[in-house]
């Protein structure tokens, strides 16, 4: 029975993966990342991972697909125009090339090295109550970092895309 | 429970197709749809290695947990990159962004 699970998610991770970078358009490009990025957190939940699932689909899809989906129309309202690139397939084939070699020797070095007879338990799930006790413990100087790192692209970012009315007002003036 | 290795295989795909997205693609907001795929095949690598440790190790776990918020932030600033190089250069075309080169 898992098994048709993970098929199935794994068949939605791996079409919507390409239909997010093959899509004409951007947008539908988007909502296909969203869709493979909800299969991911599928897998973690088949795994035994149920909080990573909901921080997975909170954090990814409920904020970074839709940031992209605000900078696509931000970026084609401004343009007036669809963006889209054609690639001369001479790239395109290089590309599949170069990512069929490494993801080959990825996948062979990793089958090969690691022992791959492990038996999983059969029913696991996480321990929240461990986990928190560790983030508090053994983690709090990482989350602490982390904290400040959001900080940090908050500003960072806000500074990025400020216009700069003062030297807009000057510059129209001289 | 499917064997360890088929979720390696399925992460390796996912990297191979982030891999070919970086290659191939001109526009920079698919060099980031790119990057995400290929974080979240990491992702899946470390979830699935922490469930078939024994005892099932919760460091993974948690390295997932800061993983995604890292990803998260720099996507981020990846997309306010993105803005300012089309509000100055009027396209995103990372072929056409050859402004730097010598």
């Amino acid at each position: 029975m898992p098994d048709i699970a993970f098929l199935a998610l794994s068949g939605l991770v791996i079409v919507s993966a390409i239909f997010a970078l093959e899509a004409r358009e951007l947008i539908y490009g988007a909502v296909g990342l969203a869709f493979s990025l909800i299969g991911v957190a599928g897998l973690f939940i088949l795994l035994g991972a149920e909080y990573l699932a909901m921080f997975q689909v909170s954090v990814y899809v409920g904020a970074v697909v839709v940031l992209i989906l605000f900078t696509i129309m931000l970026v084609r309202r401004e343009s007036g125009r669809i963006l889209e690139e054609e690639e001369p397939g001479r790239l395109g084939r290089a590309g599949i090339l170069v990512a069929g070699l490494v993801a080959l020797a990825v996948a062979g070095a990793v089958l090969v090295l690691v022992p791959t007879y492990l038996e999983a338990p059969e029913f696991y799930r996480v321990p929240l109550r461990e986990l928190g006790r560790l983030l508090a413990s053994s983690y709090a100087v990482a989350l602490v970092i982390l904290g400040l790192l959001v900080g940090a692209t908050v500003v960072g970012g806000l500074t990025l895309v400020r216009v700069e009315r003062e030297e807009k007002t000057s510059g129209a003036t001289q | 429970m499917e064997p360890l290795s088929s979720y390696i295989i399925l992460s390796s795909a996912l990297l191979g197709i982030g891999i070919y997205g970086l290659v191939s693609k001109r526009n920079a907001i698919r060099l980031l749809f790119s990057v995400e795929l290929i974080v979240n095949a990491a992702n899946i690598n470390f979830v699935a290695f922490a469930r078939y440790a024994n005892p099932p190790m919760l460091t993974g776990w948690n390295i997932v947990f800061f993983s995604i918020a890292a990803a998260a932030m720099e996507a981020t600033v990846g997309l306010a990159l993105i803005l300012v190089a089309f509000r100055l250069n009027g396209t995103i075309d990372v072929r056409k962004l050859n402004r730097l080169r010598g």
